[in-house]
């Protein structure tokens, strides 16, 4: 069964929800970077231009100003691309947002090669690293509708920092809107007995595919969305291995500093001495391109991820 | 305290440069007592800072978080021992504490962080993201219907961090009046003159042209400083600048002026002579 094809991108779906939650709550605001119309942000600025910031192509400034605004217990949301909110604004978000631990939320669009067709410089491929080292940060990354939407409710009602990764494309849906989740939660959208296929935003649809294929071959992959990357779902992923004994981490990220780094080191500390092998960047800059083209050249494809869990599933006999 | 607006002007010049040399003592002893910290920034920025502290900011030290207190930012951060004496010295936690600066356990960290100590709204320590957040104070103060005014203190060095001049653009954007920027301006940061290190002049067309509006003031003669910061608070539609030429290591005669004493902490010697000086015991 395949999965039906995505109504919005990510961006989109988490700003519409934070539309409709603006209409009971007047207590928030929105910061944006002059790429409103990009992450959607103008849409919530159209309805509420008093509480909507557009402050130019600033972002260091724009999250010095949202650590202002969030001084007093205020909750800011700062939309824009990935690559500029965690590298040209990092520091702002390190030592004002995430030290004082204020409620800023930020709203990272263009994640890994989703922005495939702008180029490396608008891919975020170590913004996990960046955000997940930071302390006192929550990080979340939706792969859908449902779970976007449900990232905004997230964001809004956990206290601190939250950084949240989302995607250029619409790509496909994956939960029933009334699916629900939880900061530190994860869910398995597919079950399997043989190999473990720990995954986040894109590539959960990725890996939903990927155990298809190895479903016509005899194999069954568990596929398990790990939405909250910091914290992280632990008792799941001892939970699934307790099954399948093999462990594949796909992510669209440097394979360095990201969830695959998190989960070997998890499995180093807990004894847990199962196959492993990690699909990513290989230390290596992606490039322009489409999307589905770029995530096949680069092994983030459904085939590669397939074509890497049956060597992990002969590994283990 | 007694209310300041009901003593004469003579009375309130004569009574805050009583406190600015007890801020100046407390500058030169915590930095003593900690080997480490900034001298000369502080003291340059002492005058300044008494009179906002002990006359002008509408604060109160007993409900320290109160919604319409004024802010104040210290975005050159490294200053914080000027901040966390006029603190003390107000009232907002005990004067012995300032002894503990940078020491493990301490709330007087290295840099200031906002949560650790009373009256202390925002973090700083890296320039030009202090003055950032003032500006989102100032944007929270409007939307929440609140008058009060924020304070926020630069460095003439600070100026050549970029940050700084998106922040003044974005400020002009809102017509934050309700902010004012003192610059610090004594010529001197880390490695040298700051006017050859990266030369900024004009400071004040700079400020102008961002349209703001531009005060200046000697920042040692507490009539000036008294002067120049009520008209700055007054509402005009702009966000104010106002230059404060000041002289670093100011009130310590072997400090004034003088590049090593930007991070540089005072012998026991030099923290006695300092000490007398700023008593007028000595000649």
């Amino acid at each position: 069964m395949s999965l039906p094809p995505a109504k919005a991108p990510t961006r989109r779906a988490i700003m519409d929800r934070l539309v409709e939650a603006a209409r009971e709550d007047r207590s928030f605001v929105v910061l944006d970077s002059d790429i409103g119309y990009s992450t959607y942000s103008y849409l919530f600025g159209d309805a509420y231009p008093d509480r909507y910031f557009n402050l130019g192509i600033a972002e260091l400034g724009t999250m010095a100003a949202a650590a202002g605004l969030a001084a007093d217990g205020r909750t800011v949301f700062v939309c824009g691309y990935g690559v500029f909110l965690t590298m040209r604004a990092l520091e702002a978000v390190r030592s004002f947002v995430c030290y004082p631990r204020l409620n800023v939320k930020i709203f990272s669009s263009h994640a890994g090669v989703t922005a495939a067709i702008d180029g490396v410089t608008h891919q975020a491929t170590e913004d996990l690293a960046f955000m997940a080292t930071l302390p006192n940060m929550t990080v979340l990354a939706p792969c859908d509708s449902a779970s976007a939407r449900a990232a905004f409710d997230l964001a809004r009602n956990t206290p601190g920092p939250v950084f949240v990764r989302l995607m250029r494309d619409p790509l496909k849906e994956v939960y029933a809107p009334e699916t629900t989740f939880r900061v530190g939660g994860s869910h398995t959208p597919r079950r399997g007995d043989d190999v473990t296929i720990a995954c986040l935003g894109d590539m959960v649809i990725q890996a939903v595919e990927a155990a298809e294929l190895l479903a016509a071959e005899g194999i069954s992959a568990e596929v398990l969305d790990l939405y909250s990357l910091k914290p992280w779902d632990e008792a799941a992923l001892a939970k699934s291995l307790d099954r399948t004994g093999a462990l594949l981490v796909a992510e669209n990220h440097q394979r360095r500093n990201g969830l695959g780094y998190e989960l070997a080191a998890w499995c180093m500390r807990n004894g847990r001495s199962v196959p492993f092998a990690q699909l990513g960047l290989a230390d290596t800059f992606a490039e322009s391109g489409a999307y589905a083209k770029t995530l096949e050249k680069f092994g983030l494809d459904a085939a590669a991820i397939a074509r890497t869990a049956r060597d992990l599933v002969a590994r283990k006999n | 305290m007694t209310n300041p607006s009901a003593r004469s002007p003579e009375e309130r010049v004569a009574f805050l440069e009583a406190k600015a040399r007890d801020v100046r003592r407390a500058i030169v002893e915590m930095v003593h007592s900690a080997q480490s910290g900034h001298c000369g920034g502080s003291l340059s920025a002492a005058d300044f800072v008494t009179a906002l502290y002990f006359d002008l900011m509408d604060i109160d030290p007993a409900e320290p978080r109160k919604p319409d207190r004024d802010r104040f930012v210290l975005s050159k951060g490294h200053a914080c021992p000027v901040w966390y004496a006029a603190l003390a010295l107000r009232g907002y936690f005990p004067v012995e504490e300032l002894s503990t600066l940078r020491r493990n356990d301490s709330r007087l960290q290295g840099h200031p962080v906002a949560t650790y100590l009373p009256g202390v709204d925002a973090t700083s320590g890296s320039l030009g993201l202090g003055f950032g957040q003032a500006l989102g104070m100032a944007l929270d103060a409007r939307l929440s219907g609140r008058t009060n005014t924020v304070w926020a203190v630069l460095g003439d060095g600070e100026l050549d961090e970029g940050v700084v001049w998106e922040t003044a653009a974005q400020a002009a954007k809102y017509r934050l009046d309700n902010l004012v920027a003192i610059v610090d301006r004594n010529n001197l940061q880390n490695d040298g003159r700051a006017d050859d290190i990266l030369p900024m002049e004009p400071i004040d067309r700079k400020f102008e042209s961002f349209n703001w509006r531009v005060l200046e003031m000697d920042g040692h003669d507490m009539r000036q400083v008294l002067a120049t910061l009520e008209k700055a608070r007054e509402r005009t539609g702009k966000p104010t600048c106002v230059i404060a030429r000041t002289v670093k290591g100011k009130g310590v005669s072997f400090m004034e002026d003088k590049r090593e004493w930007h991070g540089k902490p005072p012998s026991d010697e030099e923290r006695r002579r300092a000490c007398e000086e700023i008593e007028g015991r000595t000649e």
